[in-house]
């Protein structure tokens, strides 16, 4: 990378540091669409090879054209009522993940899961769902699952059988009874209530056995911080919607908490301008969706927040009267933006008592949450935009520390793991795989066999959630239950089975032991199986009184203003689409960039563009970093708005034992990125200091989706035009003054056809419209589309030739400087322009508009000219430039094949393909209108995009229908037309997006940046 | 040097060379427009079905309507295929022993479903839907034929896209009062006014849009 032009970086708006250099290899990828590089996969076979496949195709080609495959239907022996052949129907249930559960409505064509929707019914839902709960369908039919009981005995792994398991298991656990010293337990987290009973039931049982809650990220700390500040364990309940003035310290409650969706419901639902607005201020130290969806946002390190707490109590209590239990005594952060940051911050939580929120990170102390907590609640907010609900107090790192000290010491000779990974996961200093070893027998019930299954001697599959009874608590306390979709495909067990057969439960059947813990009649049964949770079943909320608190003692670290290397800070975070890892096998979520490096199929070291210049680390190399006495080669990626001298590294990566995807290094699949986890220590799990980073200079490719598909190929200048247009925003204040400022942004003369183009004045005109102010691109959008409409995952090194098939991208844009810019996210899928270029090039016709305004694609008569998408200003056009679902056909794969969404065409090598407005979701309701002799709604089709939004930023309905949402929105004044003088007439209108600055900051901000602002005036004019 | 000469019969070839290149593209093409067309291909398609179930016994002699086992016709896409229990509501009193049946009684027994032969086949790339065509009023005999004659069912049309679209050009003549949909043997009586037919709800009548030919009716 060249050095970086900072001034240019002022005001306009880029997508990465290479754009900003304007390095050759970025030059190269924004003026090529289609980048050399067609031939990677021919180095590997020769033009012989070539001619040898050409041939065989063409004889085949000719063989299988001559008649139809024989094809049988198979009808049902005894049809059950109301039960229609390839109709979908949908079932409520639920997922579990880190023991906080969140509704489900799960699609079904006959018999198979294909599609999962969030319940709206659902407090933690909303309608909404989260990435891991969209990729659920590909991880159900995931060939690499666990598949049979396997037994390691004696050092040889062979097959075996549940009844042996359970021949051996009455027999273990039968001399185990009544005491169970030698047992030890190691479970992931859940709120089951039927866990809860059988647990009681194994104390019961085995009343001295061990018992560890394992779970490699979460929020205990949050928890532990409501017993400092309040003396009691209890769990914070976040209500966006009531939050006028929002402060996130290391946090980001948009995205990554267990409550997200719910949180991002209310916050979008305090983000139009049209209403009361709120102003989020974040202070973190990696770049976080809630702080590129923030009016300001103060990059910190994670080590320093602490101290900026302390300051804000100080400017509370001495320019706001607030009066604290003990006196303030400040952190003391030095810097002139810190304190503007703070001081407006403190105005508006003053000025907004019962209206503010405070939120903390998951990987800050329990002395920082209590402060904030404490903060909440004399602040008045407490009861308001924050409750708080009884909860159990949990220290997973503590309870599986005292296992492992067990193991070691040799007490425990049984050891049952349900669920997880500890061998992967566990803190490095634990030493827990030696440990674990130590175990005569170590049981395994797990989805995959993973790093802790090969260390078992039992190795137990596990039952996906979509097989599978069960329960769960949503984040507020609401039950929630689980059905089952299919039958295991694997013969799994579940793990209330397995919890049954140990403590000798009379029901040993999923259904039958959680309709024993739900206790109720026939028809209540089947209401809340219908419902899929226990209506108004959340605890009530607890009044608070906030107490003394013990002086922090802060380190010296914690309040230098600038750490040097081997001073500096690394971060670990559960990563944003593998989660702790467990998801590693997953290609949708390899394949989701992350939402704001996007960055696919790897992890690296995020360091900020001013430190990696004082360390001299160019991007994409590799360093060493030396951490708690231990080093590890990684690669860096230089990530704008990273905090100086602060890193930040996700877990989740680097799996041996994960599968195919993730990682196999048995079968010669090498893993995906690096494992981080022998860094992690049990004293900081989530940030150390003291670290060094020893650039090597060695180049390390990293797939990165930010540059690709550039929006309008005329070349940089022409870009660098226009991008201001693309994306368009406001102040609130001058929103207030212009509320249609984004429609005079741009200004060209009237256009003409040159032939005369088509009214859509009757029947249905189907339109989109994406609201950028609400949008904190999450990429839940492009996971829904890729279930929805069948695409494939294409793999790093296609994507590193910009190759990725998702039909919905979020293009990120930055603006403002690299050390803190500012973020834009936008939505980007087929705009259905009425005056469509592809259309007007396709020399087949593979393109065409239909008479609702769908950009009809039509992949059997498509030739693979690629011209549409050439010539397409949005770049949202995809090739298959392979049979993509080659690999679905080998036996071991087919169960795949039940992943895919029957009402959608699979498509092959060489044809274009597309966003489709879901037109099957289109035809799915005229069809259900006819049956029932009625008009399609103006809001009746829901996309998969729109469906799974936890912002409701994607509305999609009949322009026709003056009442749809749609069509009101669409006539907003902040409703703007991409590229409007290409005179293309999209069906998919954008919102502008209107901060809220704090004035004093936004003046100061101005002041900075004067020539712009005159610019801006001009348009006005 | 004669060795490398042609000799001299060759030169009778070169007309012969002549017509084969301007006969042969024009042979293959139209050996593949004929030879491949679905009308040669697909029309008279009868494969043998594991049980010898007559049509012409149970439509046409015995009158009963489609719907009596193709009962979800009305409602979805698929007009499903009758259950062996279906079967049996009939055939466990008549003639149950018959050996014709036996795949059947074996069903019945092992709970696996009658392995029958899909006879109308269309491509996976096409979207079809039997309630669209017969809540419009579009009977089974116009894609399906004389079904009531049939001891072995065939396919009597091409079901090509050129085919379908024929009829979703021009639409009326294929169209009648939906209560006569299931009589194959129903011809237009000479009075019969547009009222009469079923309204093409979401297409033409009602807002004078017909999406009927756009790509995506069929293909998405």
């Amino acid at each position: 990378m060249s050095p970086l032009i900072r001034d240019e970086a002022n005001q306009t708006y880029w997508r990465s540091l290479e754009q900003l250099a304007a390095t050759p290899e970025y030059q190269e990828l924004a003026a090529k669409e289609f980048p050399a590089g067609d031939e990677v996969n021919w180095t590997e076979s020769s033009r012989r090879r070539f001619l040898q496949l050409v041939g065989a195709s063409v004889a085949l080609a000719g063989a299988s054209s001559c008649y139809w495959q024989k094809e049988t239907i198979a009808p049902f022996n005894d049809r059950p009522e109301g039960r229609v052949p390839g109709q979908a129907r949908h079932f409520a249930t639920s997922m579990e993940l880190g023991g906080w559960g969140t509704g489900l409505v799960v699609t079904s064509y006959d018999g198979r899961p294909t599609k999962v929707e969030g319940n709206p019914e659902h407090p933690a839902s909303a309608g909404a769902t989260s990435i891991y709960a969209q990729a659920a369908t590909l991880e159900l039919y995931d060939p690499d699952r666990s598949r049979a009981v396997g037994r390691i005995a004696d050092g040889a792994a062979q097959a075996s059988s549940w009844k042996e398991f359970d021949r051996w298991a009455e027999n273990r656990f039968t001399n185990l009874a009544g005491n169970g010293a030698e047992l030890a337990v190691i479970a992931e987290a859940t709120s089951s209530p039927s866990m809860a009973r059988l647990r009681a039931r194994f104390a019961k049982r085995f009343p001295k056995a061990a018992w560890a809650t394992w779970e490699a990220v979460g929020r205990s700390a949050e928890t532990a911080g409501c017993e400092l500040a309040f003396g009691q364990s209890l769990r914070p309940l976040y209500h966006f919607e009531n939050a006028l003035a929002v402060l996130c310290l290391d946090d980001d409650p948009l995205l990554d908490h267990p409550n997200a969706l719910r949180h991002a419901r209310g916050f979008a639902s305090r983000r139009k301008p049209e209403g009361e607005m709120s102003r989020i201020y974040a202070a973190e130290s990696r770049f976080s969706s809630t702080g590129a969806a923030a009016d300001h946002r103060l990059p910190l390190r994670s080590e320093q927040i602490e101290a900026f707490l302390l300051d804000l109590e100080a400017v509370l209590a001495a320019e706001h009267g607030l009066s604290l239990p003990d006196p303030a005594s400040g952190g003391n952060l030095s810097g002139e933006s810190v304190r503007e940051f703070l001081k407006a911050a403190a105005e508006d939580l003053a000025g907004h008592r019962g209206g503010g929120l405070i939120t903390v990170g998951a990987g800050q102390p329990a002395r920082v949450h209590a402060r904030a907590h404490r903060l909440n609640q004399l602040l008045g907010n407490a009861g308001r935009t924050v409750e708080y609900l009884p909860a159990e107090s949990s220290d997973p790192i503590a309870e599986l520390g005292a296992v492992t000290e067990g193991l070691n010491a040799g007490r425990y000779k049984t050891v049952v793991v349900i669920g997880g990974n500890p061998v992967y996961d566990a803190p490095a200093d634990f030493g827990f795989a030696e440990a674990y070893a130590k175990a005569e027998e170590r049981v395994h019930l797990s989805l995959y066999r993973n790093e802790t299954s090969e260390a078992s001697t039992w190795q137990l599959p596990r039952t996906h959630f979509l097989e599978s009874w069960g329960d769960c608590l949503g984040w507020d306390g609401t039950i929630t239950l689980r059905q089952p979709l299919i039958d295991p495909l694997w013969g799994g067990r579940g793990e209330l089975e397995l919890m049954a057969r140990m403590v000798e439960a009379v029901e040993l059947e999923g259904r039958g032991i959680v309709r024993k813990t739900h206790d109720v009649d026939d028809s209540a049964w089947r209401t809340l199986l219908h419902d899929g949770l226990k209506k108004d079943s959340r605890p009530a909320a607890v009044q608070v009184r906030a107490g003394k608190l013990d002086p922090p003692a802060l380190a010296s670290g914690q309040t230098k203003g600038h750490a040097g290397n081997g001073e500096l800070e690394l971060c670990f975070h559960a990563d944003s689409t593998l989660y702790d890892g467990r998801f590693a096998n997953s290609g949708w979520l390899q394949e989701l960039p992350d939402p704001l490096t996007t960055m696919v199929w790897d992890n690296a070291v995020l360091i900020g563009v001013g430190t990696a210049e004082e360390l001299g680390v160019e991007n994409a190399t590799l360093v060493d970093l030396e951490v708690n006495g231990r080093s590890m080669t990684v690669p860096a990626y230089v990530m704008p708005g990273q905090a100086p001298g602060s890193l930040a590294l996700a877990l989740g990566y680097g799996r041996t034992v994960a599968g195919h995807v993730g990682g196999l290094v048995s079968d010669d699949v090498a893993p995906v990125g690096f494992d981080i986890y022998p860094l992690r220590n049990s004293a900081d799990p989530y940030r150390v200091s003291g670290v060094t980073v020893t650039p090597t200079g060695t180049p390390f490719e990293l797939a990165m989706m930010q540059d690709h598909h550039q929006i309008d190929t005329i070349g940089q200048e022409g870009r660098d035009a226009r991008l201001d247009q693309v994306v368009r925003e406001a102040d609130l204040a001058e929103y207030k003054q212009h509320p249609d400022f984004a429609q005079h942004m741009v200004h060209h003369p009237p256009q003409e056809s040159l032939w005369p183009e088509r009214t859509y004045e009757e029947g249905r005109k189907w339109g989109m419209n994406i609201d950028l102010n609400q949008c904190i691109g999450c990429n839940a959008c492009t996971i829904a589309c890729q279930s929805e409409n069948n695409i494939s995952v294409v793999g790093k090194d296609q994507v590193l030739v910009g190759r990725e098939m998702q039909w919905i991208r979020i293009d990120r844009y930055f603006k403002g400087g690299t050390d803190n810019p500012e973020v834009v996210n936008q939505p980007m899928a087929c705009q259905h322009c009425e005056m469509a270029p592809c259309e007007q090039v396709c020399p087949v016709a593979a393109t065409t508009h239909s008479s609702e305004g769908l950009n009809d694609m039509i992949y059997n008569r498509c030739v693979g000219t690629r011209y549409c998408s050439n010539n397409c200003p949005f770049k949202v056009r995809r090739f298959n430039y392979f049979n993509l679902n080659e690999d679905l056909k080998g036996p071991d794969n087919e169960v795949r094949w039940m992943a895919k969404n029957p009402e959608v065409t699979v498509r092959f090598r060489g044809v274009m393909e597309k966003c489709s407005f879901c037109v099957q979701r289109i035809a799915a309701v005229k069809h259900d209108a006819r049956v029932a002799d009625r008009e399609v709604g103006g809001d009746e089709v829901v996309t998969a995009c729109q469906q799974v939004c936890p912002t409701e930023a994607i509305v999609f309905g009949d322009l026709n229908d003056p009442n749809s949402r749609v069509a009101q929105l669409q006539k907003s004044g902040r409703a703007y037309e991409m590229l409007s003088e290409l005179n293309l007439k999209t069906r998919t209108r954008y919102m502008a997006r209107v901060r809220n600055p704090h004035p004093r900051l936004a003046a100061a901000a101005a002041a900075a940046a004067p020539a712009a602002h005159a610019e801006e005036e001009v348009h006005h004019g | 040097m004669s060795l490398f000469q042609f000799p001299r019969w060759t030169d009778k070839l070169r007309p012969l060379l002549g017509v084969t290149l301007l006969v042969a593209p024009a042979y293959v093409t139209a050996l593949f427009y004929f030879g491949a067309s679905p009308e040669t291909l697909a029309v008279g398609y009868a494969p043998e079905q594991p049980i010898p179930f007559s049509h012409a016994l149970h439509a046409g002699e015995l009158g009963m309507d489609c719907r009596y086992c193709h009962t979800t016709v009305e409602e979805a896409s698929h007009a499903a295929i009758p259950s062996t229990s279906v079967c049996l509501n009939c055939h466990e009193r008549i003639v149950p022993e018959s050996p014709l049946l036996a795949p059947l009684q074996e069903s019945k027994q092992t709970g696996k479903p009658v392995p029958w032969v899909r006879v109308h086949d269309l491509p996976d790339y096409v979207y079809f839907d039997h309630s669209a065509h017969v809540l419009s009023g579009v009977s089974c005999v116009e894609c399906h034929g004389r079904v009531d004659r049939m001891d072995v069912v065939k396919q009597v049309e091409s079901l090509s896209m050129a085919w379908c679209l024929d009829c979703h050009r021009d639409p009326e003549p294929a169209r009648r009062p939906r209560e006569f949909v299931t009589e194959l043997d129903w011809t237009a009586p000479k009075d019969l006014s547009p009222d009469d037919l079923p309204a093409r709800r979401l297409v033409k009548d009602e807002n004078g849009l017909d999406p009927m030919e756009d790509c995506s009716t069929c293909h998405r």
